[in-house]
This record gives C-alpha cells, structure tokens and sequence, in this order.
C-alpha cells in the first residue's frame, strides 16, 4: 500500500506539468496556430520564474517569510513571461504568416540559448539553482489512502494547476468566446464571416497557452526538479504536445493521458524499489523508453479518427473561401 | 538606422579590444563536466587555485569548456588553448575526463604545467597527477555513520559506474558501513545505485528514486556526484528526518540535513601542489608523476570543524582517524570490477560481508 500511494503520488508531481502545458497546447491549436514551442516557453518561463525566486529569496522582504505566497507569484511570473515569449511565435505566425512549425522550432532554440547565456554570465554554471528548494504546501501523513494521494506532501501547483486546467477547459467549451475561440481553428473565414475577429481569436489562444506553458515550466522544476533550472526540461513539452494529440485535442484525454505518462515516467526511478518490477529484472533503460514507444504506437492507432482543428497550421488568410 | 548600426560596431570593436588586453593569467583551472559552482569537486579546486594566488600574488582564471555538462575532448582542448593563450603557466584540471584533452595539449604545450587531478601517469613530464584514497573517507562517512545509529542507509555515486573514484567512494563506504555493524553486532542495510548521475548533474529522476528510498525507511542517504545533492536534498526535505552524506568538499553548508561529508582535500593539495611547481621542485617530485593522496597526508576524512553527529563524537572520529594514518584500519582499495554498475560485482561484495545487506538497484 505504501508503495502504491508513493507511486501515485510521484504520478501526481509528473503529471501536473504535463496536465498544464498540453491544455496550453490544446488552447493555441484550437484556435488554429501549432505551438511547437511549448518547450521553449516552458524553459523561458521556468527560467524567468527561477531567476525571481532567487532573488526574493535572497533579498529580505515579504515573500521570503511566506514562501507558499512566494511559489504562487513565482508561478504568475513564469507563466506571465512564457505568454510574452509567446508572443514571438504568433508575432511570426498570426501577423507576419511564417510557417508556424518552423517559427516554433525558432522559440525552442531561442529559449535555451538565452537560458545559458545568461546563466554563464551571471552564475557561472549552465543551470540556475534557487537558494532554497521549493516547499510543500501541505503535509499531512493521517490521511486515509485515496486523500493522501492529494492532500499529503502536496506542492501548490498541484492544486493551482488543476484548478486552471478545470477553469479554462470549461471556458474553451462553454463560453462564447471559447466557441469563438475554437472556430477559428477550424473554419476561420466561417468565423469571420459571422464578425469573429480571426487574428485577435488566434493571439488569444497561443498567448494562453503561452501562460500555461510557463505555469508547467515552473512547476516542473518546482516539483520534480529541486528548483534547479536547466536548459531543457528534459522534452516534458514535447511529452505534452504528444499527450495533447493522444488525448485527441480535448481535455479529458488529455487529463487521462497526462495521468498516463506521469506514471510511465516514474516507474524507472522506482522499479529498483518494487518487487514487482524488480523481479522483471527489465534494465532501467527500458523503462525510460516506454513513454516514448507508447507515443509512437499510439499516433500510429489513432491516427484515423483525429480530432484535430481542421485550420490549424494554415495561417489565415481572408480572401479564400 | 545606420547610425545605431555604427554605433553598435564601434562597441563591439571596442569590447573586443578590451577584452584582448594584455591582462594574462598565470593559473588557469579548466573545469570538467560538473562546472564550477557545483559546490564541490571542480569547486574546490578552483577555491585551491585562489588561495594560492591570492596568498602568493599570482593571477588565476578559471575557464569552462564549452557545452557545459555534454562538453567534449575538442571542447576541453579549446578552454586549454585559450587558458594557454591568455599568459597560463599551468593549467589545473580537475576530473578524469580530461587525460585526453590533456595528452593534446600538454605535447604542444612542453613549456606549461598541467596537474591533472583524479588523474594518473600520460607519460608526459610536464604533467602530474593527483590522485585520492576516496575509500578512506568513504569508509569513514560509513563508519560514522553506523556508529551514529542509523541502519538503513542509502549511497547514490555517480559516473555511472566507470569513475574510479566514485567508485572507490563506495567501496570504501560499505565497508565502513560492515565494519561498524560488525562492531556493534547490528544488521545494517544499505541501498546502493548507480542509476542516475552519470554527469554528477541533479535530474528529476534521482529525485523520485532517493524519495521512494526515504519512503521505504531509508535514514541517510550518500550522495557521491557534485550537483546530485540537490536531488538528494530536495528528495531529505520531502521527509521528516532524511539525512545526507555529502562528498569531496564540506557540503554542511548547503543543508541543514548533511550530518557529514566525505571529503577530499582538493584546496589543500592544489595549493601543496603549486607551492612545490613554484619552489622549483618539478622535475624531482611532480614531472610525470602521480601523488596518491590520502589518510597520512591529510587529503581524505571527515570536516570535524561542522561536526553535527552527536553520539558518534569527534574525539572518537579522531582516535579512528589515526589508526586509519598509522594503518591499523583494513581498508581495501582493490576495486572488484572497473565497472561497478552491476549487479553481480555486488552480490560478490555482499557475500563476503556480514552484518550488513546490500540492496542494489
């Protein structure tokens, strides 16, 4: 039992960042712009976060008393600059009409370039540490099993991310603008033909999931990496991107999938520690390969009944019809 | 437009000039894989190097290769070309990885001194090595360690089983570990993996995998590899009363939770090392050699000035120390196995030791 809850508890931390930022990818491909750049906007945004965080922690004010407060604004931070990194991206691809794969694959390099420049610069090391790991919100070894999994060492973007995700998928599908918002992905000159603002739809959407992808890039390295940011994030946004197309582009796969792959990556790590795994005798390489293999053979399942945005990738154009 | 343009290349130029000054360096240390601020190996020493310097007015510089913690051979050779460069009349290395980058350059280079720590002999004069008893202070942080009271303990090492002096650590380590189960008539169990940290880099899965050991009654924790202690520490920080041992340097200062560390004494050996280049003894002690450095020299041990251990004293430390200088204590250095990363080189360990249970991972 303790084994399980332990398991389902990493589950959880690995889960949350990929929960988070797939939603962000959902966001930007419902309105019809690819976001391949959600690595990059999570490296930029945990970068940003971190780098704040070390600085409250180093100064004497406020926030260094209230480090739950600290990790909230940390996580408004970094999400706040993932959304201006963002920018880029449907500067290029909304505005100016760039190929939306390519100006994403642009962001991705971008991101751990500035990282390590800066790092170097200022650090002297390729990877920023905060002087004080991030703690958990709350602590409570009492709980009965199924509370635990939640309410014992639980971080705070566990409960922050999980409330957005349940937010803004409501909004996406219940909210005029949602719908607005979702029309555009797939038939953008019928949107505008009904006065939908097509490019304002389409900043929208990547600049929210630009957000989400920064929320996910500090949470990660808030959660999972011991507050140490690095010049990736070791391809949990590619992870996310592909858990967004496993989870056919609506949220409760992606919720399912995010779940998934949360597990599959903490079982290497831990199947030292399980019998049941250990007796496999399996190396520890396979365990690290799986996620990606289940990826694979999943697009390749799937593939006939995409739901993918019809427009999405093409950037709009108002004479076609 | 064009003005600014302009501008921008007047600055540049200008930067550039500056930054080709004639300012040289005459001590350059060329970090490894694990980067300076790692808090430990290649910090240490480069702390060694300033000191020196500082004490004896010379100029020191450190240089990192490029590509930080993937850095190649070519990589190093640049950093030490470049350290040649700007004025270096010798050049300090720390880690294993760099006997290749040494060997280039060095030839080139006969006029410059290299000192190659956790090194051994290239057959080149003007390089020495320094290599440690990393089985002494690990046999010592085992040792302690029991004798504190824990009986479930952990060591994660890095270098994925190829790195001779993570892996003399850990040799050294579990035997402390038995001898101190023996002595006290205890059974002790320790976690032993080489899983993750094969660039001493901190990685979300280290994490998972010390918090499932503290989870599953794991007290302390050894963590052999530079950076790996911030996964070991964030994994301490999720439990109560984790603890950690640290390594090479005195890594007390960066948690509350390290009850102790496996130190090495780079700082002291770099500047011994350089005080005897710069009183002209090269050819006679240093030229192509290599210093083993341990117990009798004071290279290896625990930092008792940070002391937190509370039933095991420094005063018992101490009298364990010097039967360890005058060679009471049998250690074996004889690793079983070039690479360690495998099950069966431990089992072969766990049957010759008694009172203890090695678990591998």
């Amino acid at each position: 039992m303790d084994n399980l809850l332990l398991i389902l508890q990493k589950t959880l931390i690995y889960a949350i960042p990929l929960l988070i930022v797939a939603l962000g990818g959902c966001f930007a491909e419902r309105s019809g712009i690819i976001n391949l750049a959600l690595e990059g906007e999570m490296i930029f945004g945990a970068f940003i976060g971190a780098l704040c965080v070390r600085m409250f922690q180093g100064a004497d004010g406020y926030l260094l008393a209230h480090p739950q407060l600290m990790f909230l604004v940390a996580l408004l931070i970094s999400g706040i600059s993932g959304a201006i990194f963002s920018l880029l991206l449907s500067f290029a691809s909304v505005k100016l009409k760039a190929d939306q794969t390519i100006a994403g694959t642009a962001l991705n390099l971008l991101a751990p370039a500035i990282f390590v420049t800066i790092c170097l610069a200022f650090f002297n090391q390729e990877k920023l540490v905060m002087l004080d790991i991030p703690k958990y919100a709350i602590k409570n070894s009492e709980l009965p099993f199924i509370l635990a999994i939640f309410f014992d060492k639980a971080y705070l973007s566990t409960f922050v991310c999980i409330a957005l995700f349940v937010v803004l998928s409501i909004w996406l599908y219940k909210s005029k603008v949602g719908m607005h918002l979702r029309a555009c992905g797939e038939h953008p000159q019928a949107a505008n033909s009904v006065g939908i603002n097509v490019f304002k739809m389409r900043y929208l959407g990547t600049t929210i999931s630009g957000f989400l992808a920064g929320v996910g890039g500090y949470a990660f390295i808030a959660a999972s990496a011991a507050g140490t940011a690095e010049s990736s994030v070791g391809g949990m946004g590619f992870l996310a991107l592909a858990i967004m197309i496993f989870g056919n582009w609506n949220p409760v796969g992606i919720a399912l999938g995010a779940l998934l792959f949360g597990f599959l990556k903490c079982v290497g790590p831990l199947s030292g520690q399980i019998d049941f795994f250990k007796n496999l005798g399996l190396p520890i390489y396979f365990y690290n390969i799986i996620p990606y293999l289940i990826v694979i053979i999943v697009l390749i399942i799937s593939r006939k009944k995409s739901g993918c945005p019809k427009a999405e990738g093409q950037p709009y154009d108002k004479g076609q019809r | 437009m064009k003005k600014f343009l302009s501008l921008l290349v007047v600055f540049c130029a200008a930067f550039l000039l500056v930054a080709c000054g004639n300012k040289t360096y005459e001590i350059a240390v060329v970090t490894d894989v694990g980067q300076l601020n790692d808090g430990g190996f290649n910090q240490g020493t480069y702390e060694g190097a300033v000191a020196y310097a500082k004490a004896n007015n010379k100029t020191c510089k450190y240089y990192q290769p490029a590509n930080g913690a993937d850095a190649t051979d070519n990589d190093r050779i640049n950093a030490m070309r470049q350290a040649i460069e700007n004025g270096a009349k010798v050049i300090v290395t720390p880690g294993f990885m760099q006997a290749t980058a040494l060997q280039t350059v060095a030839a080139e280079n006969p006029d410059v001194k290299f000192i190659f720590i956790d090194g051994w002999q290239l057959g080149l004069a003007n390089i020495t090595a320094v290599s440690y008893k990393e089985e002494e202070s690990g046999y010592l942080a085992g040792y302690a360690a029991v004798m504190e009271g824990y009986t479930k303990l952990g060591g994660t090492f890095g270098g994925g089983g190829s790195n001779a002096a993570c892996n003399r650590f850990a040799y050294g380590y579990v035997q402390g570990i038995q001898a101190a189960a023996a002595k006290l008539g205890k059974n002790v169990e320790v976690r032993i993996s080489f899983n993750y940290g094969d660039a001493f880099s901190a990685s979300t899965e280290l994490q998972t995998q010390i918090s499932g050991w503290y989870n599953k009654g794991t007290e302390v924790v050894f963590s052999c590899g530079g950076s790996m202690l911030q996964s070991v520490k964030a994994a301490a920080e999720e439990t109560e009363n984790g603890k950690i041992i640290g390594v090479d340097v005195d890594q007390s200062g960066e948690s509350e939770r390290v009850i102790t560390s496996a130190v090495k004494g780079l700082a002291a050996s770099v500047q011994k090392i350089l005080g005897e280049l710069y009183e002209g003894k090269w050819d006679e002690l240093l030229a192509d050699k290599c210093s083993n450095l341990g117990a009798a020299d004071d290279a290896t041990g625990l930092p008792t000035a940070t002391w937190r251990l509370k039933n095991f004293t420094v005063e018992q430390y101490n009298a364990l120390f010097a039967d360890l200088k005058a060679g009471k204590l049998s250690i074996s250095n004889e690793l079983p196995a070039d690479n360690m990363k495998d099950v069966l080189v431990w089992t072969a360990i766990s049957l010759l030791t008694t009172n203890t249970t090695i678990l591998f991972e």
